[in-house]
């Protein structure tokens, strides 16, 4: 299978590269793999999944998503590589002032889809994500696992190439964390999505093979 | 009443500017017309030993426009009451040709002392009558009215624009988390800022709307049955249709680089 990702002697800094986070990493990642990046709290692993979204760009060595080698990246390129990413946060961001569906479809409205496909996915994604009848609710009106659920589906709404969540579970219970696991799983299975996941602990009933990194001392290591 | 206030707390500051802008215009035009007066108003006396033409002033100064010899007849005629006809002859030989000078513009003092200096430098001009005094007076005055006001329109500019600029912080923390997501997902700046562009649109065609008919309203209905004669005077200067151009424009660049500011300041992504 071709590499999605491919980081070769990636170097990710802040302060203009006074702070190096991550130095000199080398790993890739196939399609259709599922992925979890752990370490300890400050080690880098929310630094290294802003870096594959290009919100930081790489201080040395190359980091390539897809065809695009984030260190070199024009904005419009990086426009259309984020179209095919599905992105997860910890604190959803969700936009607070749009209904759930409207939050839902805002990947098919970046890319411009008609009223009508954005209104029949919105309805697709909602029901897989057991939603649909707060479509018209404000995140705000929702539990957090609710949210989190409506943030997993607007990462799945445009069947992205690669999934990159961080901590997607970090403020849910367990029940709620294993709906989005679940979620994250069939996205992995059925539409052969690439996904990143960086989180603290390793959930125990996990059914897919899966790869491993841990960041430590500045580097990517993988856990065999 | 919290959409109507947010609306007023643009539209008002953009209005004081385009209230400013269409100020200044209403007062260029009447400055202008009143500058006219003035300069039609106002001549140097030149006093000559042979007689001049028009070119050979012009040649001393630019500023020079036009000049209108005065008769000698007639400057004979009201000196020569009881004297013999024969004096009468020998002093109209004696005498030298006066001139009106007048000018292309309404020049300042300094200007006007140039072209006195100018004509001096001519061997046949004997004497340069500026007035001075009674120019430089009410040439201060008209400089001094024209300043105040200006610095009243500066002021008004400055003050509504740091309105403007608080405005613009309240959007940016308001619609800051909508352009990020929006940026994490890839939208493009016009998509990201269309919202607001379009809000910010708005708002300006009503500022220019409502700013344009105050100085309707102004011009067809105050000035015209004020009963003051400097207003009726001007009705056609205090407002032309082509102003709306201008105002529309103003606020649509206001808007443009205040959307702008907005956008800008609220991309990245969060830590």
């Amino acid at each position: 299978m071709s590499n999605v990702i491919n980081a070769s002697r990636l170097t990710l800094a802040y302060d203009n590269g006074r702070k190096e986070i991550i130095k000199n990493a080398n790993f890739t990642i196939k399609k259709g793999e599922f992925v979890f990046i752990t370490g300890p709290s400050g080690s880098g692993k929310s630094t290294l999944l802003k870096a594959l979204y290009g919100a930081l760009k790489p201080t040395g060595g190359n980091l390539i998503v897809g065809a695009h080698d984030l260190a070199t990246i024009r904005t419009g390129k990086l426009q259309e590589l984020r179209t095919h990413l599905g992105i997860i946060f910890q604190d959803y961001k969700l936009v607070n002032e749009w209904t759930v569906a409207k939050n839902v479809i805002l990947p098919l409205m970046i890319a411009g889809y008609s009223v009508d496909v954005q209104n029949t996915q919105a309805q697709r994604l909602l029901k897989h994500v057991r939603l649909t009848e707060h479509a018209e609710r404000y995140p705000l009106e929702l539990s957090g696992g609710e949210q989190q659920r409506v943030g997993v589906a607007r990462a799945l709404a445009k069947n992205p190439v690669v999934i990159l969540a961080d901590e997607p579970t970090g403020n849910l219970d367990d029940y709620s964390s294993n709906v989005i696991w679940d979620l994250m799983e069939n996205a992995c299975q059925q539409l052969e999505t690439t996904v990143l996941v960086v989180t603290h602990k390793i959930p125990t009933i996990f059914s897919l093979p899966y790869r491993h990194f841990i960041i430590e001392s500045k580097g990517v290591y993988e856990v065999h | 009443m919290k959409f109507i206030k947010n609306h007023l707390m643009f539209i008002l500051p953009l209005m004081a500017i385009l209230l400013g802008i269409e100020f200044y215009l209403v007062f260029d035009r009447t400055t202008d017309s009143y500058e006219k007066g003035l300069k039609e108003g106002y001549s140097m006396f030149v006093v000559s030993s042979i007689p001049m033409e028009l070119d050979s002033f012009k040649e001393r100064n630019a500023h020079i426009e036009n000049v209108e010899a005065i008769k000698r007849q007639d400057v004979v005629n009201d000196i020569v009451k009881g004297i013999s006809k024969e004096n009468e002859k020998e002093i109209l030989g004696a005498l030298p040709y006066f001139y009106n000078i007048r000018l292309d513009a309404y020049v300042n003092t300094s200007e006007l002392e140039k072209i006195k200096s100018d004509l001096k430098e001519d061997p046949n001009i004997k004497r340069v009558e500026t007035f001075g005094s009674s120019y430089s007076s009410a040439y201060r005055l008209f400089s001094f009215i024209k300043f105040i006001l200006k610095l009243f329109i500066g002021f008004m500019a400055i003050v509504s624009l740091f309105l403007i600029i608080k405005q613009m912080e309240i959007w940016k923390y308001s619609h800051k988390q909508r352009m990020q997501v929006m940026e994490i997902f890839g939208a493009p700046l016009m998509l990201r800022s269309g919202i607001l562009f379009k809000v910010a649109v708005i708002d300006a065609i009503f500022a220019t709307m409502i700013t344009a008919f105050i100085f309707l309203y102004v011009k067809f209905q105050w000035a015209a049955e004020s009963g003051i004669e400097i207003m009726m005077k001007n009705q056609e200067n205090l407002f032309r249709l082509s102003d709306i151009g201008i105002l529309l424009g103003a606020a649509l660049l206001i808007v443009i680089v205040a959307v702008y500011s907005v956008v800008f300041s609220s991309s990245g992504v969060e830590e």
